[in-house]
């Protein structure tokens, strides 16, 4: 015990003080508000200019389909011009569309729509511009057309032409939140969604990062041969599980300063932002709440529910995550003698991680699927998945607890593969072994 | 009396996949001795004092230390170990480094700290003028780093030192620190083991000698001891001017000489069976030689290496003398 926390003490001690550790932790907070805040204020930002209104509308259908639509994008956005609309022949839309594309190339417009007999049809309609991907833009493009197209019908039907404006004039914003075993829940499903992706998004980050500190201070010890001084005061399993327990404890003091920092950045920053912002933005942000009663409560509602199961839950599956792939990054750490090996020799190890991070997209959009449970119940996923899941959706006790033991099994797998091949590996210099002879060394570990 | 007995090894077995390592080795080391493990590169000479370390396990056989087994708890904090691949923590603090270094051994920190201070001092790593001890390792020099690892090795105040190839990469200076220090801990009663392929070193420093090759005990004891059972078939020869190629057609006559060192000016010539060394005087004279000095003596240490390890035992980057 007294050797260990030596051990221990030294690792954890050593990286605390360096002056990444400094930079990383608070970096950190101003790295995420960055990434959270600035596409929010760019979201906000583009949603309110009137780049949308400006488009070219090429309207062929011969009805006034263009005019309605230009006025229903003028409605949209009050401060930006009416679009340009030119009525043209069918036969010569594909020239007018040319010409429409040299003038967004130009810059002189953000793009053109093309509306036809099949728009009049309720079919289709052709968008092409600068901000044809960009899903908001397009979103509103979509809806106003929609709802033009239906007004049109409406007026052709016979309704009154301000009867149709009245009726068919809505904007709908969908507020969700979501339910759990425990009934409805406040903050909405969206800040849940975000919650679970930063939170997944973070386990993963740690046990990358710190994952790959062990394998290079394993690395360290073997290539400096520090480690045989030290193995001659103490027993490998000791190092190796003083090493585990000092770097993870790094990892943990360093988010629990992220969520300080942050937290801090939030209650004082936040109002500094928020200022800046008209109450239309703050709709396009996620700060809905904002417009009324302040930062703090925005910070409330923007709050994601997590009962305090889920958040042992959450701990639980970071520190059993951190340990299953540290000691395995630990052994590929004694494995190798040179920095050129580590990006091979690690790539299995990554391979697995990876792996958890590219089903988080599928899972986040469908956190019930078979998909989403099976990866959510493999060991080597669970602990960046799971815990992704339970965020979003209510999962199963049992389900929790089966990857929890499944969890488990597999780092005392890990632990007890790793410590032979570190025993063995640590001490043995010259070139990477072959996997015959990594079998050997587990075999003949002592 | 086994607490007499710094070291007590008895039937020592480590076999890997392709070499027996070492195989069925006893030896002991009498408290207070220097004693030099012995042997060609490979020849086990790093496995036996892994074992003696607890760092590997022997397939079978016993080890003791002072008495004790050496697993049980703490026994292993009486040694002081210095290996043969030296380094240490590049980005550490020197004082931190060593500080590191005597608590896993169980020395309270507090106590290590003050012990720092004087072993610093005494090689001359913390000055008026500039304290190494606040540098980080990387910043040291290859010599000073070399004493801090020395100064690692003896900070817990071990009774028993093992030295691995201690004299390897180390310059004329640090190389005469080491034997000093050596010496001092001998004549403090504490215990040295050190391996080495270098036969002059042990020749001069060892009590007691092992030698060992492929795994095996070769032959073992006391210096002198060893010496003087290898008998007086040697002689020592010394001439002067050019005359070598003179000498030539009698050192690999047979019927006299069985083995000669030559060693430029000066050869160490093993009799063969039976050969009078009168009648080796009388044929060197005839040459005209100049002779300087012709001796009959005991054998050097490196002789009887060679004759009983034997050219076979002896592995490539085994450099003979030094």
């Amino acid at each position: 015990m007294g050797k260990l926390l030596v051990v221990f003490k030294r690792e954890y001690l050593e990286r605390v003080r360096s002056k990444w550790f400094l930079v990383g932790t608070l970096l950190g907070p101003v790295f995420f508000a960055l990434i959270t805040v600035v596409p929010m204020l760019i979201a906000a930002k583009t949603k309110a200019t009137s780049d949308v209104a400006d488009v070219v509308i090429l309207d062929a259908t011969g009805i006034g389909m263009g005019r309605r639509v230009a006025e229903g994008l003028h409605a949209r956005f009050p401060d930006a011009a009416t679009p340009a609309v030119r009525n043209v022949d069918p036969a010569s839309v594909p020239r007018e569309e040319d010409r429409a594309t040299l003038e967004v190339r130009n810059k002189e417009h953000r793009g053109y729509l093309v509306l036809d007999s099949a728009t009049v049809a309720g079919r289709a309609a052709r968008y092409a511009g600068r901000n044809a991907s960009s899903l908001g833009d397009v979103e509103i493009i979509t809806s106003v057309v929609r709802q033009q197209v239906l007004a049109q019908r409406l007026q052709a039907d016979g309704l009154d032409p301000a009867r149709v404006n009245a009726l068919t004039s809505t904007r709908l914003d969908l507020q969700t939140s979501k339910i759990g075993d425990n009934g409805r829940e406040k903050g909405s499903g969206i800040s849940n969604v975000i919650f679970g992706y930063v939170v997944a998004l973070l386990l993963y980050m740690m046990i990358v990062l710190y994952g790959q500190t062990i394998l290079r201070g394993v690395m360290e010890e073997k290539t400096t041969r520090v480690a045989e001084v030290v193995v001659s005061s103490v027993s490998t399993d000791t190092l190796l599980a003083g090493k585990i327990v000092g770097v993870g404890l790094v990892a943990v003091t360093q988010v629990a300063a992220w969520v300080l920092l942050s937290a801090a950045l939030v209650l004082y920053g936040l109002p500094i932002i928020t200022k800046g912002m008209t109450p239309d933005m703050m709709v396009a942000g996620s700060a809905k709440a904002a417009q009324g009663s302040g930062a703090a409560a925005a910070l409330a509602n923007a709050m994601p529910s997590i009962s305090l199961g889920t958040g042992l839950a959450l701990l639980a599956f970071f520190i059993l995550g951190f340990i299953f792939y540290s000691s395995l990054f630990a052994a590929i750490g004694a494995m190798v003698n040179s920095q050129e090996d580590v990006q091979q020799a690690s790539m299995p190890v990554m391979l697995l991680l990876i792996s958890s991070v590219i089903f988080m997209t599928p899972i986040m959009t469908n956190p019930g699927s078979g998909l989403a449970r099976t990866m959510s119940l493999l060991p080597f996923s669970a602990p960046i998945l799971m815990p992704l899941r339970m965020t979003l959706i209510p999962v199963p006790w049992y389900e929790v607890l089966g990857s929890i033991l499944g969890v488990v099994i597999a780092c005392l797998a890990a632990i007890w593969l790793s410590a032979r091949i570190y025993r063995v590996g640590l001490l043995m210099y010259g070139k990477r072994p072959t996997f015959g002879e990594l079998a050997r060394w587990v075999k003949y570990s002592n | 009396m086994p607490n007499d007995l710094a070291i007590d090894i008895r039937n020592v077995q480590k076999r890997y996949a392709e070499h027996v390592a070492v195989r069925d080795l006893s030896l002991q080391v009498p408290r207070g001795t220097v004693y030099g493990l012995l042997g060609p590169n490979g020849a086990g000479k790093t496995t036996t004092i892994r074992m003696i370390l607890n760092i590997i396990v022997p397939d079978s056989g016993t080890i003791s230390l002072f008495g004790q087994p050496h697993l049980t708890e703490g026994a292993t904090d009486r040694i002081g170990y210095l290996p043969e691949e030296r380094g240490l923590y590049k980005k550490m603090q020197v004082r931190r480094v060593l500080k590191f270094l005597a608590e896993l051994k169980g020395v309270d920190g507090k106590v290590a700290e003050q012990r720092i201070e004087e072993w610093l001092e005494r090689f001359g790593l913390k000055t008026p003028e500039k304290d190494w001890g606040l540098a980080k390792i990387d910043e040291l020099s290859r010599g000073m780093q070399q004493k801090v690892q020395f100064i690692g090795t003896l900070l817990h105040e071990p009774d028993l030192v093992i030295l691995d190839e201690p004299f390897s990469g180390l310059d004329p200076i640090n190389a005469q620190a080491l034997k000093d220090t050596v010496v001092d801990l001998k004549a403090r009663g504490k215990t040295v083991i050190f391996s080495t392929h270098l036969m002059d070193n042990a020749e001069r420093i060892c009590d007691s000698v092992c030698i060992i090759a492929r795994g095996e005990k070769v032959l073992d004891g006391v210096v002198s001891e060893v010496k003087a059972a290898a008998g007086d078939r040697v002689v020592a020869l010394s001439t002067g001017g050019n005359s070598r190629a003179a000498l030539m057609p009698i050192l690999t006559d047979r019927t006299l000489v069985r083995r000669a060192d030559d060693q430029n000016r000066f050869y160490e010539i093993e009799l063969a069976t039976g050969a009078d060394p009168q009648e080796l005087l009388r044929r060197v004279v005839a040459t005209g030689a100049p002779v300087q000095r012709f001796e009959l003596v005991q054998p050097s240490l490196h002789q009887i290496f060679l004759e009983r390890v034997g050219a076979t035992g002896i592995e490539e980057g085994m450099q003979g003398h030094g």
